[in-house]
């Protein structure tokens, strides 16, 4: 009997290995649809952004590395279609130059017109002939823009105009200094954005000028350089922070929303696809997207995890290994 | 002369952003502005110093033939090549940093897919741990263990299935009894923080000198 239970907890780590593939690979084919109940911590994100508009601004921080592009890009890419739905204009920043091309894909998701219900991107030097016109108002632009000869695609959400919805400014050094520069000025922090446009001549940085004037900073971190948003940019000037971390780190960030300094949280993929729910049930997206399509993989991985914990303390009991000093290893 | 001056530097310095951060004045304000300004110049320069000692030591490495030398090469290449073709090289010939380009398909193509990778694995490794070393041994490791299932449960749909019980329990361990344990982790680290601000400041602590004037 003992032997039995000894060769099963030093069973060739390879099937272990083969088992995680199994459950992380086959749920992409046979979809579960499990049910995902949205908590607290993201509905505050979700109802602060749902109650902004287009006189309102919001900052997306791409504030991660590939590593945890899995976690951190479902997130940035549902808060940044809610926004763009409401016409909340939206800066983008990264700490890291993996953060800005990362940006710059996740941006790139919610414009390919490929997908229905996607929006549709007018960089800033295409909508030239209509700035020069005088720029009154984005519902103006909006009509101005269709008057010209635009018609909205079928299938598109909406039109995203760089410099009035939409700044990508991109990657700079120290990003600390960066946010505490920008409590007085976002244009001298960044005189053009990621792609040499002037920033003093958009119409969303004449609106917001400095951190003062935007209602709420999204930061999607894989590392503790969320918490710059906080110490220098709530705690300075006070502007409202919403977090979109791992779910490793997600723990570590509850005494933050408790104090108030955080507004809420996503929490890994689990947070993600949350806010996917939310935007669903609010009307926003036709269905939910990557995250929530993600559960049922972490649901399977979670339980053989779960499964494999129990099976290893019952042989390790079962087999009396407990009343011994070490297991033979051929591990 | 070696040690005072970056002493004294320090101690200006650092009580200069204590004082102004109290003032609320247009004045400290502008102190304030202007050291932001500086500070990215500052590590600028820092930079130039990281990349000369980088190369030093590989290229060192490279010279002696030290045990896993070729390694190097995978280090020093990239290092100069991503800028060159990013920066310098005209579109024509594959630079440039958007698409279709060496430095695109670097990042793209070998970057994130590597990095990617690695955290990837992470769920391969953690499954095997888990099976290996997660043990009820005593009563403390039990009450760990009971947890950290509750909260893998509660992370999951599947743990809604099992009952509206089994979600509520795992946020009520992370709103309370792990915010009780994290804020006076936090408070910890945050004292111990400022107690070493301050020891820099007065020149207590030396450590980041290196050893300059000794």
């Amino acid at each position: 009997m003992t032997n039995r239970w000894e060769k099963m907890l030093n069973i060739d780590r390879r099937w272990l290995y083969l088992l995680i593939a199994i459950v992380v690979i086959v749920p992409f084919f046979i979809r579960m649809g499990l049910p995902v109940v949205p908590t607290q911590e993201v509905r505050s994100v979700y109802d602060l952004v749902d109650s902004l508009g287009p006189d309102d601004a919001i900052f997306i921080g791409w504030d991660f590395d590939p590593g945890t592009e899995a976690e951190n890009m479902p997130m940035g890419v549902a808060v940044l279609r809610h926004a763009f739905a409401r016409h909340v204009p939206v800066f983008i920043t990264a700490v890291s130059p993996l953060g800005q091309g990362l940006a710059e894909q996740g941006v790139a998701s919610v414009f390919d017109t490929r997908v229905p219900g996607n929006f549709v991107y007018v960089p800033w030097a295409e909508w030239e002939s209509v700035r020069e016109a005088g720029y009154v108002g984005r519902d103006s632009l909006e009509s101005a823009w269709e008057a010209a000869g635009n018609p909205l695609p079928e299938g598109a959400r909406g039109w995203v105009f760089e410099g009035v919805d939409y700044a990508h400014l991109g990657y700079l050094p120290y990003f600390s200094l960066v946010i505490l520069g920008m409590g007085t000025s976002i244009a001298n922090q960044y005189p053009t954005d990621a792609y040499g446009n002037n920033l003093h001549d958009m119409p969303m940085l004449q609106a917001h000028k400095n951190l003062r004037e935007v209602d709420l900073a999204v930061t999607l971190a894989g590392s503790s350089a969320c918490m710059w948003w906080i110490l220098y940019g709530t705690s300075r000037v006070g502007l409202p922070v919403a977090f979109g971390v791992t779910a490793v780190m997600a723990t570590d960030y509850f005494p933050y929303i408790q104090s108030g300094q955080v507004v809420g949280m996503m929490g890994g993929l689990r947070g993600a696809a949350e806010y996917e729910v939310l935007e669903t049930e609010g009307g926003y997206t036709e269905t939910t997207g990557k995250a929530y399509r993600g559960m049922d993989v972490q649901s399977l991985a979670h339980i053989l995890i779960i499964l494999l914990v129990i099976l290893g303390n019952i042989a390790y009991f079962a087999g009396g290994f407990h009343k011994k000093t070490a297991l033979k290893s051929r591990r | 002369m070696k040690r005072n001056v970056p002493l004294m530097i320090a101690l200006l310095g650092g009580l200069l952003m204590i004082i102004q951060y109290f003032i609320p004045h247009q004045a400290s304000q502008d102190v304030f502005n202007y050291y932001t300004e500086w500070a990215p110049l500052v590590g600028a320069f820092a930079l130039i110093l990281g990349v000369g000692s980088i190369t030093r030591v590989h290229v060192h490495k490279i010279r002696a033939r030290a045990p896993n030398w070729p390694y190097s090469y995978a280090v020093l290449l990239p290092l100069y090549l991503m800028p060159v073709f990013g920066l310098m090289l005209p579109v024509i010939m594959g630079g440039g940093t958007d698409g279709p380009g060496f430095f695109d398909f670097m990042y793209s193509r070998v970057q994130i897919p590597i990095q990617a990778t690695m955290f990837s694995m992470l769920a391969f490794y953690i499954a095997s741990a888990a099976f290996r070393a997660f043990r009820a041994k005593s009563a403390l490791a039990t009450v760990l263990l009971v947890t950290a299932i509750v909260v893998m449960l509660a992370q999951v749909p599947i743990g809604d299935l099992l009952g509206r019980w089994l979600p509520d329990t795992g946020l009520w361990i992370l709103r309370f009894p792990n915010l009780a344990a994290k804020r006076a982790i936090e408070l910890g680290v945050g004292f111990g923080m400022l107690a070493t601000c301050l020891k820099i400041i007065f020149g207590v602590e030396r450590g980041w000198l290196g050893g300059a004037g000794e």
